[in-house]
């Protein structure tokens, strides 16, 4: 099952006006990714140690998403690319 | 005896029955049919393989771009990854009556794109949810050889893994 998407308390970001705040991409639960693999992934494509990837993907699995990077709309989409061709279920947004 | 995975060096040596060489080869092709193209406009298996990048509706001119962009590379690396694996099959020897294939650190890439994708394919299409697969499956199920393929894919992405991750 699927947990429903909650709240999500969302990276401190500083206060910045308006096209400076950073993108986000978020990455969402979803049923079939296995919980080592999704570790993997952060590890592989963020360079994130072990710990901080595995904290992430708890946070998907038991949150149902999380911030896993952030920075320019070109980052935020070429990061949800490389998140998509590993099958990992990621979109961007800019917080308002 | 089932699929084995041992590191050596960077890459993976993988050591399989005869059977399970034929298992596997299957899926490439299922999936190379499967990436030429959605069925049915909205369908979920292809979206879930390609899904948006921008959830907000104002931005549909960026979504629409960036898939311009994006899709073509993704397919292609999708597609590659297929042949990958094909023709590390195709080199396997055997060793003790079983097949063994010595996987370079891009082939090992390509197999848990492939396993991953594939699990993503069947997973949507039987509808999977978190919660633990039937111990049993019930061999009356229509999709009861489709359930027995993804348990015995997730079984063995997750060796690989585990083996990656040491």
């Amino acid at each position: 099952m699927t947990t429903a998407p909650l709240e999500v308390e969302q990276p401190e970001v500083d206060e910045v006006v308006g096209t400076d705040r950073p993108w986000l991409v978020i990455v969402w639960n979803d049923p079939v990714n296995l919980m080592s693999y999704v570790v993997y992934v952060f590890q592989k494509l963020f360079g994130y140690s072990r710990e901080k990837a595995t904290r992430l993907m708890l946070q998907v699995h038991h949150e149902g998403k999380a911030a896993v990077s952030e920075g320019t709309r070109e980052k935020a989409e070429s990061d949800v690319a490389r998140l998509h061709a590993h099958g990992l279920w990621a979109t961007m947004e800019h917080p308002s | 005896m089932s699929v084995q995975f041992e590191r050596r060096g960077e890459g993976v040596l993988v050591t399989l029955d005869a059977n399970e060489v034929e298992l596997l080869r299957a899926v490439p092709s299922e999936l190379k049919t499967l990436l030429a193209g959605p069925s049915e406009k909205d369908d979920p298996v292809y979206n879930r393989l390609f899904p948006s990048a921008y959830l907000d509706p104002t931005e549909e001119s960026a979504e629409r771009e960036w898939q311009e962009l994006v899709h073509p590379e993704l397919l292609r690396e999708r597609l590659a990854a297929l042949e990958t694996v094909t023709s590390s099959l195709d080199r396997a020897g055997t060793k003790r009556g079983r097949a063994e294939v010595e996987l370079a650190p891009e082939e090992v890439d390509a197999w848990l794109h492939v396993l991953n994708d594939a699990r993503l394919a069947l997973g949507t299409r039987l509808g999977i949810t978190e919660e633990p697969e039937a111990a049993e499956i019930d061999p009356s199920d229509p999709d009861a050889a489709a359930h027995a393929m993804y348990n015995w894919l997730t079984w063995l992405e997750n060796d690989l893994v585990e083996t990656l991750l040491g």
